[in-house]
């Protein structure tokens, strides 16, 4: 029963239906497993997806999630990374920056080294373990982020699909359709806006809070138990729909362009 | 030269810039690969770890031959886990012979127990690991580079582009709109009449039903 998901259309919506009903109803292990996808997957990872619906029956979301790879719980995020990228010293602050970036939205970071494909004949991969491969791997650890090895694309959604149990058990599993209809999609670039949000969290809030009217009157226990996230990051959401805006403080190349308007 | 219970857990003394290795590792590849860089102190008696780099954090080895062997090895990894005290990182030997026992040695340690969890192909890979953990354990945790903080951005800026996702208002209203009324929360409990004098009457009311509309 593999579903066709990441597009839209009327049965998107009556699914989206059941399983809003279903939720409340289903104790948590007869759910079926979510997963969200960035979209930019469907050409690098496209083993994984498949492998991930057909032999785990995970309900797997295509979404926009732009800075990171897959999503697996209310706090957790996945980045799938090839052996050879993280071998390759260029690479390295575009990653530090982009787990960086994740940390300021995730709770829990791992990251999964995935043995690149071996082409027959082709000698130019064979790995060769380095100094400063060694020592990415130790900065990870160091600051707490979790490292998996993966020998191949199916081994990679095993171990998604893993993660997603553990995570599930700990009570921090997806729990909300993810197919929203026209009235969440409204609001959810607004709640994506906010600083430090991730996707999961944005899309929590478009579906547990009944208006944004709501949500920005509510308390960061409210917050906290509506969006799914820490007391910390809720009262960072908090503190963000109460800053009052100055408008001296407005970068000068934005105030400039209002001053052009207003004359 | 130390208190050690008997179940091996208890606190062991690693000088700065040493490692405490277990006996069973004099004369071994990995303990001369390692001898030339730092300074190893062997360590006879109940010692549960195969390394020690200080007195929180040691080093579980298993090697191509216990994965092999069975699942014996995750007692030893069980005792390190349930210590309080002690941090353990298991380097596991992943060899041509021993990867297929990989998945599963992973998942149990990692998935279930929660500890971290390093392949090498060979004991001249595991020396050189060993000696960076070290290395990198002396150094100050701010040089890291993953646990550095990331500058923050204005919170003007966002705002602007927050109140910009509110249908009909574009870079123009948005300041305007948070000029008037000062934050977010303000800005949503705005009535109708409230808004039109600073976006005009349609814009108004796609704002205030962007607020209050239910989902």
């Amino acid at each position: 029963d593999q579903e066709v998901s990441s597009g839209s259309g009327p049965h998107c919506s009556k699914l989206c239906l059941a399983n809003k009903l279903s939720a409340s109803r289903l104790p948590q292990d007869e759910r079926k497993p979510c997963i969200l996808v960035d979209s930019h997957e469907i050409t690098s990872g496209l083993e994984v997806i498949s492998s991930l619906r057909s032999t785990h029956g995970f309900h797997v979301e295509v979404c926009p999630l732009n800075v990171c790879d897959y999503i697996v719980s209310n706090r957790m995020v996945v980045e799938r990374r090839s052996r050879s990228d993280m071998q390759n010293t260029v690479n390295k602050s575009k990653f530090v920056e982009q787990i960086q970036c994740l940390k300021s939205m995730f709770e829990r970071i791992c990251v999964i080294v995935e043995k690149d494909r071996e082409k027959p004949g082709d000698t130019s991969r064979i790995f060769r373990r380095t100094k400063s491969y060694d020592s990415l791997l130790i900065s990870l650890i160091g600051a707490g982020i979790r490292i998996l090895f993966s020998s191949c694309q199916e081994e990679t959604a095993d171990l998604l699909k893993e993660l997603c149990l553990v995570e599930q058990r700990k009570n921090a599993g997806i729990h909300i359709p993810v197919l929203l209809n026209s009235k969440h999609c409204e609001a959810l670039p607004f709640y994506l806006s906010i600083p430090n949000i991730s996707y999961i969290t944005a899309l929590n809030m478009g579906h547990q809070f009944p208006s944004v009217k709501k949500m920005a009157n509510s308390s960061p226990e409210e917050i906290s138990m509506y969006a799914q996230v820490t007391h910390q990051k809720a009262e960072e959401i908090c503190r963000y729909i109460h800053y009052v805006f100055d408008i001296q403080m407005l970068p000068s190349d934005l105030n400039q362009e209002r001053l052009k308007s207003d004359a | 030269m130390d208190w050690n219970p008997a179940d091996g857990t208890g606190p062991v003394h690693v000088p700065l810039g040493h490692v405490v290795a277990n006996e069973k590792w004099r004369g071994s590849q990995l303990a001369q690969e390692m001898q030339g860089k730092i300074k190893l102190i062997f360590e006879d008696g109940a010692t549960l770890a195969d390394f020690y780099l200080s007195s929180r954090s040691c080093i579980l080895y298993i090697t191509e031959a216990d994965l092999v062997a069975g699942n014996s090895y995750r007692k030893r990894l069980v005792r390190v886990r349930n210590s309080s005290t002690l941090q353990g990182i298991v380097v596991v030997e992943k060899t041509g012979m021993s990867e297929q026992y990989f998945p599963a040695v992973q998942k149990f340690t990692v998935l279930d127990l929660g500890m971290v969890l390093l392949p090498v192909a060979s004991q001249r890979e595991a020396s050189c690991l060993i000696v960076q953990l070290v290395q990198e354990q002396a150094r100050e945790p701010s040089r890291n580079p993953f646990l550095r903080k990331r500058r923050s951005v204005l919170s003007e800026a966002s705002l602007v582009r927050t109140v910009q996702q509110i249908p009909g208002v574009g870079r123009v209203k948005a300041p305007l709109l948070l000029q008037r009324f000062s934050s977010i929360q303000r800005l949503s409990n705005a009535s109708t009449q409230e808004l039109e004098p600073v976006v005009g009457q349609a814009a108004a009311q796609h704002i205030h039903a962007f607020f209050t509309q239910l989902r």
